[in-house]
Order: structure tokens, then sequence, then C-alpha cells
């Protein structure tokens, strides 16, 4: 095992590398393109011997992807942001081909206003394609999430696509160290894809996602996918284990951390999970009984799990990095809906948005959602959602907004 | 309520028909609601459209599967799994069936259950339009008639719904007088109130996984499309008049659907069961070997599924 410094976007890549795919159409859109730039440069040194092919749009880029899937070969592609939303009607064609290929999204929130962090709008948005999505949190976990997704993805009993997700910038273009798994170990881990449905012949052609007027067949194909995705619950553990056994390290279809003792728990995504943990550890240190669920698999939604970290407690806080305007936060929702017919459900949930666009999430706010959670708790009625803005960030914006009207004077406020 | 099934196929106007009579209807005081089904939106595929009349809000939609009375625009439909003609009908059903036949021979045909009445739409609206596809102000009219509906409203159904679909007053004027006379030659028949069926439980199957080569919406036997026969779709079939044909192979460049084959004499043969009988073959001759034929029911073509 050789560990070395590296970003996000290369870890996600020397997963790819790793996986031995052949064939990746790609499309540049920040904070992404360092992924396909370091493929392509391996797919022209050698390195990896993949067809690299850049496309026109994120459109063609994913329909080249689940037709090149379809023929059987293994397929990675990326993109990010404005980039998943413009391939959006290709991924339900492509679950609906059940062509397992791997997408990786580095997430990045979606305009208008334009910007280019983070926020989970977009792979959220996802969410009932069919895709079966891993979020990551660290550097480390984007690579080995790469190589788990397209053990999970070719199973016989998933056959699904699989959207990796790393947060932009706070892991994209974050160095960290990292340890490379041996190819030899991936070998034994990732067997070579050989799929039954699919693969290309020219003397027996077949059609993909046929039209199926009246109901009943549509349904039954849906159903399907839905039972695929139900089954990667399965798998993926079956998949951690071996993983774990071979590389040393374990991820779960979420993580737990200091729950043990928890009165009060929050539930968190992604790369934010490492700031919520030292949070929960600065909490415990004043005496507080708090802990962490960082949601890993987001689809198939790991409902079981999830009720059995959260059962019990005293309150939940669910801190969606997005938001669904009208609504609110999107995990609260689900969350909130597996919990409901748990006896021993929470007395209290609370729903808490942050970290749009990039937003800083900092310790205060942490601290504040810990004791609004507590109180929430103690009365027994949940709270949100609550729109994270801390005074700071209003003042901010306040002299934004002047600088933008024109009312500020030139020698200050 | 009074629910009617039209049946036709694309380009024959079933859907307009079914609005003429919903509008009719809608005219005539009653409550009212028309819808279409369609799939891939071809010229000849087999199509529905569906009407509800009554005193009471309609509080159905879609599909209608106990129909009252049933409107087929084109008899070759009748042999056709996939136009589904005979869901639902009972003894009480009326059939309406357009088609120069007599109900009796349609009747030892088909074996279809219902009461079937007929009348030779198509070759009314060749008579008076010089189009086959001219039939949903006559259909509409038959509907009407059949439907228990008066003239008046019928009259102005057809205006508004022919004016809808940009037609010049003179030819819905045209189509007005003639849909007024097969509302009279039709013959009518007593109104029978069709029985809902008792309510049936419902047993569910809970779906289980199948493997992906079951699962997945794909199509892996190859040259399957021979298996579905479309030569019931012609009103008029290509015919070769062999001493005209000069062997240019331009009718065979020409046939969307591939069914024209040259043989050894480089002299076109058509598939007529699949032949759909669009006529490109026939305006693009340039010696005048390929003429239209109107097909006569009970001969290949009509039986052609």
């Amino acid at each position: 095992m050789d560990s070395q410094m590296m970003t996000g976007n290369l870890a996600a890549a020397w997963g790819v590398r790793l996986a031995d795919v052949d064939y990746i159409p790609a499309f540049p859109i920040t904070p992404q393109t360092e992924i396909v730039e370091a493929l392509a440069k391996w797919c022209e040194g050698g390195e990896l011997a993949a067809r690299f092919v850049t496309m026109d749009s994120e459109h063609s880029m994913m329909t080249a992807a689940g037709a090149a899937e379809a023929t059987g070969a293994r397929v990675f592609t990326a993109t990010s942001s404005q980039g998943l939303l413009y391939a959006f009607e290709v991924l339900y064609s492509v679950s609906g081909w059940r062509a397992p290929l791997v997408l990786v999204n580095v997430s990045r929130a979606l305009a208008a206003p334009i910007t280019l962090e983070s926020d989970h709008n977009d792979v959220l948005a996802a969410r009932d394609s069919g895709f079966l999505q891993i979020h990551a949190e660290t550097c480390q976990e984007v690579l080995d999430s790469i190589l788990m997704a397209y053990r999970i993805a070719e199973d016989e009993r998933v056959m699904l696509p699989v959207i990796v997700n790393l947060d932009g910038f706070s892991l994209s273009f974050t160095r960290e160290p990292v340890s490379l798994p041996d190819p030899e170990q991936v070998q034994k881990f990732l067997p070579p894809f050989r799929p039954a449905h699919l693969g290309f012949k020219a003397s027996a052609p077949h059609a993909l996602g046929v039209a199926v007027l009246g109901g009943t067949p549509y349904a039954y194909f849906r159903h399907q996918q839905h039972l695929a995705s139900i089954n990667a619950l399965e798998v993926h553990r079956e998949a951690a284990a071996s993983f774990e056994q071979l590389f040393g390290r374990r991820y779960d279809l979420v993580e737990g951390y200091r729950l043990d003792d928890a009165e009060d728990v929050l539930v968190i995504t992604n790369a934010s999970a490492s700031a919520g943990k030292a949070a929960v550890d600065a909490a415990r240190e004043e005496g507080k009984r708090v802990g962490l669920l960082r949601l890993r698999m987001i689809r198939p939604w790991p409902a079981d799990a999830i009720r059995g970290a959260l059962r019990g407690r005293r309150a939940v806080a669910v801190l969606d990095q997005n938001l669904a305007p009208g609504q609110g936060g999107i995990l609260f929702q689900e969350i909130a809906a597996s919990l409901y017919h748990e006896a021993e459900r929470p007395r209290a949930l609370c729903s808490f948005i942050g970290g749009l666009g990039g937003q800083n999430l900092s310790v205060g706010e942490f601290r504040a959602i810990f004791e609004q959670t507590a109180k929430a708790g103690v009365s027994g009625k949940g709270i949100g959602p609550v729109l994270l803005y801390t005074q700071a960030e209003h003042r901010e914006m306040t002299q934004l907004q002047m600088v933008a009207a024109g009312t500020q004077r030139a020698n200050g406020l | 309520m009074y629910a009617v099934r039209f049946h036709g196929r694309g380009g024959q106007g079933a859907k307009t028909a079914s609005r003429i009579l919903g509008t009719a209807a809608f005219l005539s005081g009653y409550l009212a609601q028309d819808s279409p089904i369609y799939g891939a939106e071809r010229r000849g595929a087999p199509v529905a459209a569906f009407t509800r009349f009554g005193r009471e809000p309609i509080r159905e939609r879609g599909g209608i599967t106990h129909p009252d009375l049933v409107v087929v625009a084109d008899a070759s439909l009748i042999g056709d799994p996939a136009a589904r003609i005979s869901d639902g009908i009972t003894e009480q059903t009326i059939l309406f069936i357009n088609s120069p036949l007599y109900a009796e021979q349609i009747r030892t045909q088909s074996k279809l259950p219902g009461r079937i009445t007929t009348l030779g739409v198509t070759e009314i609206a060749l008579q008076h339009f010089g189009q086959r596809e001219a039939i949903s102000a006559l259909l509409g009219a038959v509907a009407a008639r059949l439907a228990g509906l008066q003239q008046e409203p019928l009259r102005q159904a057809i205006a508004r719904e022919l004016g809808d679909l940009g037609l010049a007053p003179p030819i819905i004027e045209r189509n007005q007088t003639v849909a007024l006379t097969c509302y009279e030659s039709v013959q009518v028949m007593e109104r029978e109130s069709v029985a809902e069926p008792a309510n049936i439980a419902t047993t569910f199957h809970t779906p289980v996984y199948e493997s992906p080569s079951r699962g997945t919406a794909r199509i892996s036997a190859t040259g399957n499309s021979v298996l579905r026969e479309t030569g019931g779709w012609r009103t008029f079939r290509p015919v070769l008049v062999a001493d005209k044909c000069n062997g240019c192979w331009l009718c065979f460049v020409y046939c969307p659907d591939g069914v024209i084959s040259m043989n050894k004499d480089d002299r076109p043969v058509v598939d007529y069961a699949h032949c759909k009988g669009c006529q490109i073959c026939v305006h693009e001759c340039p010696t005048h070997a390929l003429v239209a034929e109107r097909e006569q029911e009970g001969r290949v073509a009509w039986t052609a599924r």
C-alpha cells in the first residue's frame, strides 16, 4: 500500500484507472475537469487501456456512456452541476437499460445565480433517476467508492448505474493522503464485466428501452428497477466485507460517529461530515451526549440502517446542504418518512439548511444546531426548516447589496 | 352515463368523431367528456377514442372498459388483437361497423358478441369527397344517432370540430349534409343499459426480482417485425400492370417499409401482408405501371393482421 497526497479529483481518476475501464466519454466542467484531464493523459500515455472521447455536451456524453455500456464495455464518465442537469433525461434511459456504468458527480450548486462551490441540489435532483448514489466524505473514500460502485453496479442482482458524489472544492481540489490499492488486489475485488443481458454482436442485434404502451409492461420494468436498487443494499454489504478483507478499509451504508450513548444525533452527508465530527468531539468535551450519522448510500435509501441508528434518540437534527424551495431540506423529508412508523422514534426532528453554494459551516453553527436540537428534544417539538445564516454573513450580504445598488459611499458605510 | 368507444386507424378521424359526439352531447345539455389514446401516431396504426355523456358528473376517465356503443371505423381492425375491439363487449353492447357488408355477415365472420349494425361509410366518403380519410363527421353522425342525440346539435358539433381543424366552410357544409345522410341511413337499435360488472375482488401479485435478461425492456429476437402484419392498414393496394413496367426499380427505392422486392426480371413483387397502402410507389412510378386498387373485404389484405 502506497500512500500519497492527492486531490479528490485525482483520487477519482485513480479509482477509474484501477477499475480498468474500457471507455470514457468526457465533457469538461468545473470542478470536475481535473478528473477527465488525468484520465485523458493516462489514456494517451498508455497507462490506461481505455478509449477516451471528448463529446459536444453532457447530453451526448451520457448518451455515449450508456450506449457503450450497453455493448458490454465498462464505462466511466464524470460531470457536475448544470452538466448533470443537461444530461438528465439520459440518466433515466441508462438506468432503464440496466447499463451499470459509474458516473462521478462533483457537487456544485445550481444556477441561477451561478456559483462554483458545493451543495447537493445537483446530485439530489437525480435521486429518482434509478442511479444508485454513494456520497463520499474523504478523498480516500472517493477512490474506494468507485471500485465498490463497479462491483455493486455490475452484480446480476443489481445491474444499475451508480453516481459517486464528491463535494466540489472541499474534496475535488483538496489534497490529502490517499492509499492506492494494489492493482492485483483490485482485480480480485472487481471481476471482469460479463453482462448476460448486454453486449454487441452484429449477428445478434437487440433493442433496448423499447416502447411499451398500456402501463402493464412499463410498471413491470419499473418494479424491476426498484427491486434491483433495493438488492444493492445487500450487495453493498457483501462488497464492503470483501473490500475490508482485501484493503483493510470498511464502508457501510451509513456511518455512525460516537453514537453509542448519544441522546441527540446530527444527520449529515459528504465532506461536511468531517466538520460535523469535529463539532461532535467539541460538544462531547462539554459533556453533551451527541453523535453523528453520515449517510453514505442515498440510493437505495438505507431505511433500516437509518432507523437502527436513530431509534430511541431524544432528538435528531438533519443538516441539509440543499434546499427544495417551498419545501425545505430534501433529506429531512426522507429521514422523517423513515422514522414515522418507528415505535421508538425520536421525540423531535429538526431541519437545518446550511452550506449552500459553499457557504461556510462554522463551529458556532454546529454548536447552535446541537443546542436547538437538545431544546427541541426536551420540549418534544421539532423545528425547521431553519435557514442557517449568521449575523456576520448577513453583514457581508448587506454590504454587497449596498455596493450593487451604488449606495456605498467612497469613505465607507 | 352513456359510454362510446371508437376504434379506427390513424388518419381516419376516430378522435374527431369522438369529439363531434362529445360536443353534440354537450350542446344537447349533457355533461360530456371525450379523449383519444394513441401510441406511435402513425397513419394506419390502430387508435381508439372515448366519449362519455350523461346527466350526472362523470367520474371515470381514460379508456372505456364497458362500452354501451362501439364504433369501428375500419372493419379490418376486427381481426387485429392489438385493436382490442371486443374488450368489455356484452350482448347488450351496440357495435357499429363501417362496412358495406350486412350485419349478419360480420357477425358470422367475426363471432363478436353484441348487437351489430353496419353502413359502408368509406364508400359514402369516397363517393362524396373522393377521400377515404374524410369519415370523422360521418362516424360522429352514426354514433350520435345510435346514442340517441338529435340532428341539430350534431350539425353544430360538426361545424365546431371541423372548423377547429381549419376546414373551409363549404367543405364543412358538405360534411354536414353527408353526415346527416348517414345519420338517417344507419339502422337504429334500442339502447339497452349495459350492466356494470359487480365489483370483483382484486388479488395482487408481489413483484419479485428477475434476472436483467428478463427484467430489462429489451428485445433480442431478431426479425420479429415480420410477425406483425400491417396489410390490413390498406384501403388501396398497389397493383402492377406488368407490360407498363420498365424495370427501373424506383418503387423498390421509394417504398418506406421495404415491402417491395424485385424478381429476376426486374419486376416489383409486393409483400401484401406488410404493405400499408401508402401509395408512394404508385405516385413515384414513372410509367404508371403501379395502380391503386380499392381493397375489398374478405380478400387477402382484409384478413391480414
